[in-house]
């Protein structure tokens, strides 16, 4: 067994969870919700977030809005759709049976 | 000095160095090939790039133009594409709409061709309504089998993976799961066969079964049959072509048992430089070979392939070589056009000679005799009763001529001479009639003909005849010696030939009489006249 494939199999599951836990606080631009998920070392790379994003917005989870930027072309910021929100409350429920579910077995 | 490129990222102008735009360009490349398939590839590759110029925009500051290790800072915070997590190469689904779904045949659920799994895969139904209702149409109508055989054709195989998706259409990702293994069993984490793509009763897939196994017993008798007609093709097309060379080249005939294709046609290609121009002879002997051997060759090709099943790209090849079959025919269309001008006019000449004494019993005996004749090949129209004898060392060609006898319908005798040929005009062919030699003379009672007419050497064959028409009162009897017997040969029945030919011998004892109905031997009178 490769323990960085594991971790990368495990991070990889939850990225698409935590995108959208950061967008779910306020709207955000790619660069922020990279940011955060860096700071949480979730992701390594940034190009790993933006398919995700279309991804996502795509099937409908996620909206954006493009605002002028000081710095560089135009930004696009994401934010929850209501379908996304709903989403969201079943992805929090599930992970919150799954970390029950891990901590049972561990402590047992 | 190092030379400076302008590029344009997502609107923005940047200045970069030469080194790091080539860096910077197998970059992208490699960014767009990750994405180019992906759905929504477009927009993801759309926003890394305004990433790529916002990263860029930021190191400006240090810089006034991109160097080499600006582009490799950015590629660090974005990564390479292989560093990138793999699950969004899985196409979504819901990206496969209806209309790049496309009908193909199904190379992983098939019974005979796939026809029917195609079908089922691009309607999303159990193939086997389709399956029940081309062997319904089938048997009640027969359209089903041409339907299925024009669709069988039509309809390429789902072979690669891209064509598989556009196939199953949005239920590509659970059909590929539900594929067959290389050993015909299942996947063991998807345990009922048809689970992914169509939901199918016990029953449907009971008779999947039942039609996979008669298919299957269909599928061996179609390639017993095709191995048999391939194997005819083969056996036909090379004793053909065996045939066709052992006759034109080595004169053989012993391949060609066929009474209707006489032997001594063999010698056709020796005769040809009588017609022709004999420089022409041997260009239109292999014209003709080609042409009689390039369909056989056909023949046996596809033979083989259907004995042997394959498939090759031979499309262009049979194109190439059906444009030259028909090309060749043009040519010797051409050269034969060229040739049969000279006999494009026939002329016939005729000559009268009354008998001075009208003979009850006329003796006809031979002159010049073909048995003296030296000549090595004989070609024999015996349909038209025309012999034709080649003397290859003189170049000369000896014609029987035809001998008839008519009731005169009076108590005069006459004899008629005819004389045809063809040419290039009518003077032309009337001077040809003129250069044929043929000798007969009336003595008493007796007439001598020659048995043969020469055309002279050098002189080319333009269809030429003699013949000799006699006209006598009813009832004279005419005593024929065994040679000029045979210029009758055309005029009398087979029969008569041969029971006159029995008894022949050099003096005239071959007795004919003349009566209304024509001539009757004078025995055996049962024999019926032609």
């Amino acid at each position: 067994m490769d323990l960085e494939n594991t971790k990368a199999q495990m991070r990889k599951g939850i990225l698409e969870y935590c995108i959208l836990s950061v967008l779910s606080r306020n709207s955000c631009y790619a660069s922020d919700i990279i940011k955060e998920l860096k700071e949480a070392r979730v992701i390594v790379v940034e190009g790993t977030l933006y398919p995700i994003l279309t991804r996502q917005k795509n099937a409908g989870l996620l909206s954006y809005r493009w605002e002028e930027s000081q710095q560089g072309p135009p930004r696009k910021y994401y934010e929850l759709t209501e379908s996304g929100k709903t989403y969201l409350d079943d992805l929090n429920n599930s992970w919150q049976e799954l970390v029950d579910s891990v901590n049972l077995i561990r402590t047992r | 000095m190092d030379k400076t490129i302008n590029i344009n990222i997502s609107g923005i102008l940047f200045q970069i160095d030469e080194e790091a735009y080539g860096i910077l360009r197998g970059y992208l490349q490699s960014i767009n090939n990750r994405f180019r398939n992906v759905p929504g590839g477009v927009e993801t590759v759309g926003d890394i790039e305004s990433r790529i110029a916002e990263i860029f925009e930021s190191q400006k500051g240090t810089a006034g133009t991109i160097s080499v290790s600006n582009v490799e800072a950015m590629v660090a915070i974005i990564g390479k594409p292989e560093d990138f997590d793999n699950n969004d190469t899985e196409p979504e689904p819901q990206e496969y709409t209806s209309e790049k779904k496309r009908m193909y045949r199904n190379p992983d659920d098939n019974i005979i061709s796939g026809v029917c799994g195609g079908i089922g895969a691009y309607l999303n139904t159990d193939p086997v309504l389709f399956r029940i209702l081309f062997v319904i149409f089938t048997v009640s109508f027969g359209v089903g089998l041409f339907l299925y055989l024009a669709l069988w054709i039509a309809l390429p195989s789902a072979n690669t993976d891209s064509r598989k998706r556009e196939m199953y259409g949005k239920s590509y990702s659970s059909a590929v799961s539900n594929k067959r293994n290389a050993d015909g069993s299942y996947n063991a984490d998807v345990p009922s066969y048809n689970k992914g793509y169509y939901n199918t009763s016990r029953i449907g897939n009971a008779l999947n079964e039942i039609f996979r196994a008669l298919g299957r017993v269909f599928y061996i008798v179609l390639r017993i049959l095709l191995i048999l007609l391939g194997a005819t093709f083969v056996l036909i097309g090379s004793l053909l072509i065996l045939s066709f060379v052992m006759l034109l080249v080595f004169k053989y005939p012993a391949s060609i048992s066929s009474s209707s294709f006489d032997m001594n046609l063999i010698y056709l290609s020796d005769f040809l430089k009588f017609v022709v121009n004999p420089l022409l002879v041997p260009w239109i002997i292999a014209l003709a070979l080609v042409i009689l051997v390039m369909p056989l060759a056909a023949l046996i090709y596809w033979g083989v392939k259907m004995i042997f099943w394959f498939r090759a790209k031979d499309g262009i090849f049979s194109l190439v070589a059906f444009v030259l079959w028909i090309m060749l025919i043009a040519i010797l269309a051409v050269i034969l056009f060229n040739e049969g001008i000279s006999f494009a006019e026939t002329a016939r000449t005729s000559a009268q000679k009354i008998f001075t004494t009208v003979p009850d019993t006329l003796y006809i005996r031979a002159g010049n005799r073909v048995s003296d004749l030296k000549f090595e090949k004989e070609l024999n129209f015996r349909e038209e009763g025309y012999n034709i004898m080649i003397n290859d060392e003189r170049k000369e060609l000896y014609i029987r001529p035809y001998l008839k006898v008519y009731n005169s319908e009076s108590a005069a005798a006459s004899l008629e001479l005819r004389k045809r040929s063809s040419g290039r005009n009518e003077i032309d062919a009337m001077k040809k009639t003129e250069d044929l030699t043929y000798n007969y003379s009336i003595i008493g009672d007796t007439l001598i003909l020659d048995e043969y007419f020469a055309i002279p050497s050098g002189r080319k064959w333009s269809a030429d005849n003699v013949g000799i028409n006699i006209y006598l009162p009813v009832g004279s009897v005419i005593k024929l010696d065994k040679a000029s017997l045979r210029l009758l040969h055309a005029y009398i029945s087979e029969e008569y030939y041969e029971a006159g030919d029995a008894e022949g011998t050099e003096s005239c004892t071959n007795t004919w009489i003349l009566t209304n109905d024509g001539l009757e031997p004078a025995n055996g009178s049962e024999l019926k006249h032609r």
